[in-house]
């Protein structure tokens, strides 16, 4: 509720401040405010604080600094363009909280089983925050996709949490839902407010932080498939770590008349966008739907991926 | 149905997530190695369980890879 009500003042202040950037993909390329990162976070955090007051669990404490640690990196990257390494190098350091402050369990869910790993899980969640931070970063490409995504994948993470997790987590979950669906109000196209980088990492830090804390990491990247193939694409195709604005040759363009088309040239990296643009072009709130459309479809598969982990573990299924 | 074969390559990402998943439970996860006799048979028993879960992720990624290029092929660069 914070966070919807909040948004338009803070809108009004980007505004007069002139943090504004250009929606390259719309007529008359309007001027959108940027970042909701602040915003999104304060709210957040007064809710986590909250929680903690209620249930003083050293998990909320970690997860909430993951995400604040995280904001600022996005924040710097915000007001400063950084080098392409800057935002998964620094993101290691988001990770930190998660294991210093013990909020992370020794075993990692499997489907079947669980596999206790002690020392193994410990360079798995500093890789982890790093790489969901920054593959909900790299979809943040059209009005709402990002904060759309978060909250249609939110919802098989949380339904995990409760099964295989523990209420706390669950509870500590509720904001970063609550407060995504409060944005996408602003976010949805036509975008009133971009989520800039602090957005989308924090975004992203809090949904790994939430998915290690309750235990529901493989749950929480087979709902991100299509936004870790759009990461895994873009990679595999430019082989080293740029940020998108430094290739040199663009996977879509527009046309005149604002339809994004795909790339012809093979040296284009390969992204999500380009493939649902392979066989024509689109506008940009038809893509918008298509994404959403496959995180529904990944969502779907996750839910499938509980069923079959709760009959596991339950050992109603043993093979 | 323009997302027909990006619903398929999602469902085959989940699908060798799941295989890898079975592997590292019921495959690697009961191996165990005794040559010693004693408690140095568990620590190698445990690197060797780690390199071969690191392995079979690494043949997971390769196997994306190969995936993605069938894929591209198939669509982007055949349009």
């Amino acid at each position: 509720m914070a966070i919807f009500f909040t948004t338009p003042v803070f809108i009004r202040y980007l505004n007069k401040k002139g943090k504004v950037v250009v929606d390259y993909h719309k007529p008359g390329k309007p001027n959108v405010p940027r970042p909701a990162g602040p915003v999104l976070l304060i709210g957040i955090v007064i809710s986590e604080i909250i929680l903690y007051v209620l249930i003083p669990d050293t998990k909320i404490i970690a997860v909430l600094l993951t995400t604040i640690i995280a904001f600022i990196i996005g924040y710097i990257d915000d007001l400063k363009t950084m080098p392409g390494w800057f935002k998964p190098v620094a993101l290691i350091l988001a990770a930190i909280p998660m294991i210093a402050l013990g909020s992370h369990g020794h075993s990692l869910g499997l489907i079947f089983d669980s596999a206790f790993i002690p020392i193994l899980y410990i360079p798995l969640i500093l890789a982890i925050i790093p790489i969901v931070g920054n593959t909900i970063n790299s979809i943040d490409v059209f009005n709402g996709v990002a904060s759309g995504f978060i909250i249609i994948t939110m919802i098989p993470l949380l339904a995990s949490v409760i099964l295989f997790g523990n209420v706390t987590v669950f509870l500590m979950g509720l904001p970063l839902l609550f407060g995504t669906i409060a944005i996408y109000q602003y976010h949805k196209y036509p975008s009133r407010i971009f989520l800039g980088d602090s957005g989308t990492l924090l975004l992203g830090s809090m949904y790994a932080g939430l998915s290690i804390a309750g235990n529901s990491e493989i749950i929480g990247v087979i709902a991100l498939l299509p936004a870790v193939m759009n990461s895994f694409l873009f990679l595999s195709s430019v082989k080293k770590i740029v940020e998108h604005r430094q290739v040199k040759t663009r996977p879509v363009s527009i046309s005149e008349d604002f339809k994004l088309v795909a790339s012809k040239e093979p040296s284009a990296p390969a992204t999500l966008v380009r493939l649902i643009l392979a066989r024509g072009s689109m506008s940009e709130q038809e893509i918008i739907t298509k994404i959403l459309i496959l995180a529904t479809f990944s969502s779907v598969l996750a839910f499938i991926t509980i069923v079959i982990q709760y009959f596991f573990i339950k050992g109603m299924i043993s093979l | 149905m323009r997302l027909l074969g990006l619903f398929m390559l999602i469902f085959i990402m989940w699908m060798m997530i799941v295989i890898v998943s079975y592997f590292l439970i019921f495959i690697i996860g009961p191996l165990h190695i005794d040559i010693f006799h004693n408690s140095s048979d568990r620590l190698i028993s445990s690197i060797v369980k780690a390199s071969s879960a690191i392995g079979l992720v690494v043949v997971l990624i390769l196997m994306l890879g190969i995936l993605k290029t069938k894929y591209l092929q198939k669509t982007l660069l055949k349009e």
